[in-house]
């Protein structure tokens, strides 16, 4: 299941800004990895810039960025634009971390496709990864058959 | 009937034979440090007796395994600390008063993460981070905002963590106490600054490890000439347990730190009993009460043990360990208010382990920066820990436990084995360049997870009874305005300064780093001088350079 329409599915998981409390992000990237698909870890104090480049130069399906500095309102917004500006709004982004409950709609709103909070299990954040990038490739194909 | 056979009867006759093993409470448990867990222990399971006495001491006295004070809290109680910062300096002073009206002995100013590694708030790196983790501190027009009436010596302490850039913490309170009046010998002033621990866990490096190293020694150093009363280094299992190395391997590796810092001064031509007395030790454990209890008394005994016959200190001062630890780490997301509660448990176990100081989180820290109630409350609970319930009328309560005393000497007999595997790699730089210390605290993080996610760890409310509520609201809410705040006053702040004396005292920094001196002096004379933090470490940076993060990795084939 972790092979989505004949290839394995590509994560970058990363922590932006200054931030260095990565307990999280790394057993979120092993357990993504264990599950079968390509993981990449950028490490700690990534600029959004930063991260974004890295994302294209790997060819991911999605990103993911813990975040516990509560940041992420600004640091979220200048991903979300940079992917726009390169013309990557297929690159799901998702994150997780220390995050008001208030604030989980707007991100959505902004395009954060998903938010998980302390005391999710990683089978929910490893389901939620595949159905995303399932139904987004599921979407191109029909797009491409109709047209 | 001997001991050994009552205790094998009573085995089988409770147990039964090992077939019918499985049934509930026949399994033992195993702590999260790694401790299985007998279902009764007697004098057959530690020392005892006469033997006790002689193994462990008494309060006071060597190895310290009861206690560094022979009265214990009936003498002087520990002392409650207050963890707090957010925003912009003059909206924090509001809050440390109130801290401070409610009893709070000791305020430890949480600085933002770009104060802590060494960026102004106008650096680029710094957007969207200023004043969030806590407060913005650029120069010592900020401190002296933060402590606008409140002078520095009507607190037991103050503090900062300070650990990539501890002389230029320890410099803002000098400077601080010379604005106020005060002279250094009357105020205590309390830094973290461990530097190494940030390059395993918590992330918050500058300078390659090396001169980080020598950094965090100049601190200890001046402090040991000028100022002995105050408390220049706490090295920390904290941060390195939290990431997953298990409570004991981190203390562990903390005496490890330790014996790098202890080294390197006495290298300089240090006595070794003039400095070890200046160290503390953050110790931490989230999840078992009774090894609490005796990860501390554990820790004194085997700092007491290594500090001797190791490192050759003599002094009681050098050998008596106190310690620090913040009473977190169970708390949860759902029904946040159950969290007072265990914060009050674990700031008990803290407390029947003989801690020197504590701070307690407040219950709603889950959600981000802690609420005024919620940070009153945390106060509130340690002052009722000191004084209702007759908790601190005698010295090491639970002394002679054989449950407690077995868990002592299991957890020492580990600590000190982990200590020595690492001095045999050759010590703490050398372990973390060969990924050893990294590999046991990801190792840790995994099984935790694991744990969790098969349910194996109770959590009230998460995986046990459980009743579906949303995730509370109500965060306390950064000013948003705060960073703008703090660009203009940083700006104004360098409109108003003499810039000739400023130039000057960044020359000295510069000279002092290139020369390899002590970096104390020439900071403090940059920071009387309002230079900024940025501005300072840039300087170093210029002359040590920075250090390349190493947490990369790929799975990709």
């Amino acid at each position: 299941m972790r092979v989505v329409m004949g290839r394995r599915v590509r994560v970058l998981v990363g922590k932006v800004g200054l931030d260095g409390h990565d307990v999280g992000a790394r057993v979120v990237a092993r357990a993504l990895a264990d599950a079968g698909m390509e993981v990449v870890y950028t490490g700690l104090r990534q600029t959004p810039e930063q991260l974004v480049n890295a994302a294209l130069e790997e060819g991911v399906d999605v990103i993911g960025v813990s975040i516990l500095s509560g940041s992420h309102m600004a640091l979220f917004a200048e991903i979300l634009r940079l992917l726009e500006e390169k013309n990557a709004r297929d690159i799901h982004f998702i994150a997780g971390g220390v995050i008001p409950t208030e604030d989980i709609q707007p991100l959505k709103d902004m395009g954060v496709a998903g938010v998980f909070l302390p005391e999710t299990t990683t089978r929910d954040i490893i389901d939620f990864v595949v159905r995303l990038v399932d139904d987004s490739l599921k979407a191109d194909k029909d797009l491409q058959q109709g047209g | 009937m001997d001991l050994r056979e009552m205790v094998k009867a009573w085995k089988r006759e409770v147990l039964g034979s090992s077939d019918e093993g499985g049934k509930r409470g026949h399994e033992n448990p195993v702590t999260d440090t790694g401790v299985e867990i007998e279902p009764v222990y007697t004098p057959l399971d530690g020392p005892h007796g006469s033997e006790a006495v002689r193994a462990i001491g008494l309060p006071g006295r060597y190895p310290f395994a009861r206690g560094i004070d022979p009265l214990m809290y009936r003498n002087v109680p520990w002392i409650k600390r207050a963890y707090s910062g957010f925003g912009d300096p003059t909206v924090c002073n509001a809050r440390y008063r109130r801290l401070l009206e409610c009893g709070a002995d000791e305020i430890v100013i949480a600085v933002d993460l770009p104060t802590q590694v060494g960026y102004d708030s106008d650096h680029i790196m710094a957007k969207g981070e200023v004043g969030k983790v806590g407060v913005a501190v650029d120069t010592l027009r900020d401190m002296e905002l933060l402590f606008e009436n409140i002078p520095l010596d009507s607190m037991r302490r103050v503090s900062m963590l300070g650990n990539s850039f501890g002389p230029f913490a320890l410099a803002l309170f000098i400077a601080l106490g010379e604005k106020q009046g005060l002279k250094p010998e009357q105020f205590v002033v309390d830094l973290q600054n461990d530097s190494i621990k940030e390059y395993v866990a918590r992330g918050t490096y500058i300078f390659p490890i090396e001169p980080a190293v020598k950094i965090t020694a100049d601190v200890i150093e001046y402090c040991s000439e000028h100022m002995r009363h105050w408390y220049p280094c706490t090295v920390c299992a904290n941060h390195i347990n939290a990431a997953g190395a298990g409570s004991t391997v981190a203390a562990a590796f903390a005496l490890c730190n330790a014996a790098v810092y202890i080294r390197e001064l006495v290298k300089r031509g240090n006595h070794i009993d003039n400095v070890a007395p200046l160290f503390t030790m953050f110790v931490d454990e989230r999840t078992d009460f009774f090894v609490t209890v005796a990860l501390l008394r554990a820790a004194r005994k085997v700092w007491a043990e290594v500090l001797k016959t190791r490192l050759g200190a003599t002094s009681a001062e050098s050998l008596a360990l106190k310690m620090t630890a913040y009473s977190h780490g169970g708390e949860t997301l759902l029904e946040p208010q159950n969290n007072i509660v265990r914060i009050t448990l674990a700031a008990l176990a803290y407390v029947f382990g003989g801690v020197h100081s504590l701070y307690n989180a407040s219950f709603d820290e889950v959600l981000g920066t802690p609420t005024e109630d919620a940070a009153k409350i945390a106060i509130r609970t340690q002052q009722i820990l000191t004084d209702e319930f007759g908790i601190t009328t005698t010295s090491d309560p639970l002394g002679g436990s054989y449950f407690v005393e077995s868990l002592t000497q299991t957890i020492s007999e580990e600590m000190l084995s982990e200590f020595m595997e690492v001095e045999e790699m050759g010590g703490s730089l050398e372990a973390i360049r060969r990924g050893y210390i990294q590999q046991k605290i990801n190792e840790g993080a995994i099984r935790r997870q694991r744990e969790f996610e098969q349910g194996k760890r109770t959590v009230i409310g998460v995986n046990k009874y459980r009743i579906e509520t949303s995730p509370p609201r109500g965060a306390f809410r950064i000013d948003p305005k705060a960073e703008s705040r703090q660009v203009e006053r940083l700006k104004s702040v360098r409109k108003e300064r003499n810039q000739r004396t400023v130039d000057e005292a960044l020359v000295y920094v510069h000279e002092a780093a290139e020369g390899g001196d002590n970096l104390v002096p020439a900071v403090l004379e940059a920071v009387r001088a309002y230079a900024s933090v940025g501005e300072v470490c840039d300087v170093l940076r210029s002359v040590y350079g920075e250090y390349e993060g190493r947490e990369y990795f790929t799975s990709k084939r």
